[in-house]
């Protein structure tokens, strides 16, 4: 399903000045997988994660997603695919803070302008599903770490998207909300999802339902 | 050399539009020489962020450069009071020998940079960019034809003599003038009128029909027969005057400025039916076709009714 070949990225940060984030590497997944791209930081996991979801573009090579080159995809074919297909959870959430818990969730399907009942229905479905539905008109300031993941968990999966990229998603929690965190892949992973964890917690790295750990070291693929 | 506020409004952005097109033209050679959208080296993809950059730019050029065509008649018209025995914006025009040939260059390269403009936009709605190449090549010929308009300008400004006394319009476009605009005269009026409204009724037929090639066509010369039109029969409704011809004296605040609408209703329309042969226009294009046709037809209706008796 998702293809990474012979991928390069190097940040100019001036003429004489490169980093290198990722080095010629490899990768394929596989539909309905869960990935944990493990690795210290500024290994290149998150740019792993970029790459996928079209966020950014290879210095060299290509990333193909079922069979779709998104790497080479203009910006605007590029958010119509991020649109339709990726849900994101940040490590800082990145929900809007003035806003309340539904509206924040329903941010994902404004682009489309969906029917509002359709929309409304779908908003009901993922906040029962996240256990979220009793904080529906709070302000997400307002809210617990726990709570605020489970927002942007919400929000992630509002699009009904094929994949959900997680950047270190557990790194503002304590280890109970983590082990709830992981209890939600879970559930998500039942569903077909396919998953991809960029962590370096090392609560992820021995679960049974993941099907693969990949180390990322200085822009390489270790294991 | 004239330097009037205005005047040293369009050099100076001359001068910018020339810089930015410098790096549009230097990056779309670079496109156009080594594109390839199946690569996935360094080179294309850095291509890929350039074409963005070099598209922002010609854009904005285009932006520009579409109200300043008629910021230069209006500074044309305006200067016209400073230079003697010119009454409007055709004896500058007259005033030195560059002054046609700007005038003709400056509304080609407005229909080419909206023809570049059409390319652009069909490229970006696909997902392949297959016109990527093509629309970068085309701009490389626009530019020197651009630049040869800016060039031509600097030495028209640079060539008028205030102290010289020129032509006005009325004796430019006059029947017994001896240069190639006299010509126009030598058509009888019936006949021009025929082939004017001849060819908007093709347009209208070729519309319902959807014929996009003979729309097309139908466009471009109604295009040239309408400016004859207008300098032969219809601006001397516009004047009143069955001795006046000059297609720049109702662009004055003494005609409301009615010029401005004749003109820009003309292009747009004529400029969408060209484009309907990429892309499917017709429907702007017979919108502003009719306006135009309606707006220039009224003036004689009008004086007829009032006065009994056609010019």
């Amino acid at each position: 399903m998702i293809k990474i070949k012979n991928v390069s990225k190097i940040y100019t940060i001036n003429k004489n000045n490169t980093v290198t984030a990722l080095n010629n590497i490899d990768l394929n997944f596989k539909e309905g997988e869960l990935i944990v791209l493990k690795g210290a930081s500024g290994s290149g996991k998150s740019t792993i994660l970029s790459l996928i979801a079209a966020l950014s573009k290879p210095t060299t090579g290509e990333v193909i997603v079922d069979d779709k080159r998104i790497s080479k995809l203009p910006d605007r074919f590029a958010s119509l695919y991020r649109r339709e297909n990726i849900g994101f959870i940040f490590q800082k959430y990145n929900l809007i803070p003035t806003l309340s818990v539904q509206k924040n969730i329903l941010l994902p399907l404004v682009p489309s302008n969906p029917d509002e009942q359709e929309a409304q229905k779908k908003l009901e479905i993922v906040m029962k599903k996240f256990n979220i539905s009793h904080k529906k008109d709070a302000i997400v300031r307002n809210l617990s770490g726990g709570e605020q993941q489970r927002v942007a968990i919400a929000r992630a999966h509002i699009n009904d998207p094929k994949i959900i990229i997680a950047d270190e998603p557990t790194a503002n929690l304590d280890e109970k909300l983590s082990i709830h965190f992981i209890e939600i892949l879970k559930e998500l992973k039942s569903t077909n999802k396919t998953i991809i964890v960029a962590t370096h917690d090392p609560l992820f790295f021995d679960l049974d339902f993941v099907d693969k750990v990949i180390e990322v070291y200085n822009g390489n693929i270790v294991s | 050399m004239i330097l009037s506020p205005e005047v040293l409004s369009i050099l100076i952005l001359d001068v910018i539009f020339l810089f930015f097109s410098l790096i549009a033209l230097i990056l779309s050679i670079k496109i156009f020489l080594n594109w390839d959208i199946n690569s996935t080296s360094k080179t294309q993809y850095k291509l890929e962020k350039q074409s963005f950059l070099t598209a922002t730019i010609i854009k904005y050029i285009f932006a520009i450069k579409l109200p300043l065509f008629l910021f230069f008649i209006f500074t044309l018209d305006k200067i016209s009071s400073v230079l003697t025995g010119a009454m409007c914006a055709a004896g500058v025009v007259d005033a030195t020998q560059y002054g046609t040939y700007l005038f003709i260059l400056k509304i080609l390269n407005i229909y080419i940079f909206g023809f570049w403009l059409l390319i652009h936009h069909l490229d970006i709605k696909d997902e392949h960019l297959s016109l990527t190449k093509a629309k970068f090549g085309f701009f490389i010929f626009a530019f020197f034809i651009f630049v040869s308009e800016i060039i031509l300008e600097l030495t028209m400004f640079l060539a008028i003599d205030i102290d010289k006394m020129v032509s006005c319009c009325g004796t430019l476009y006059s029947n017994s003038a001896t240069s190639y605009i006299s010509n126009i005269f030598l058509i009888d009026t019936p006949i021009l009128l025929t082939l004017f409204y001849g060819n908007f009724i093709v347009i209208v037929i070729s519309y319902f029909m959807k014929k996009k090639y003979i729309f097309t066509l139908a466009n471009f010369f109604f295009l040239i027969i309408s400016i004859i039109s207008i300098i032969s029969f219809f601006g001397t409704y516009i004047y009143e005057l069955p001795t006046h011809h000059c297609p720049f004296c109702f662009l004055q605040k003494d005609y409301y400025y009615v010029g401005y609408f004749i003109y820009t209703s003309l292009f747009l329309g004529t400029f969408n039916g060209l484009a309907t042969g990429f892309i499917n226009k017709f429907n702007i294009s017979m919108i502003f076709n009719i306006i135009f046709t309606l707006l220039i037809s009224a003036y004689p209706i009008i004086f007829y009714i009032k006065n009994g008796v056609w010019l």
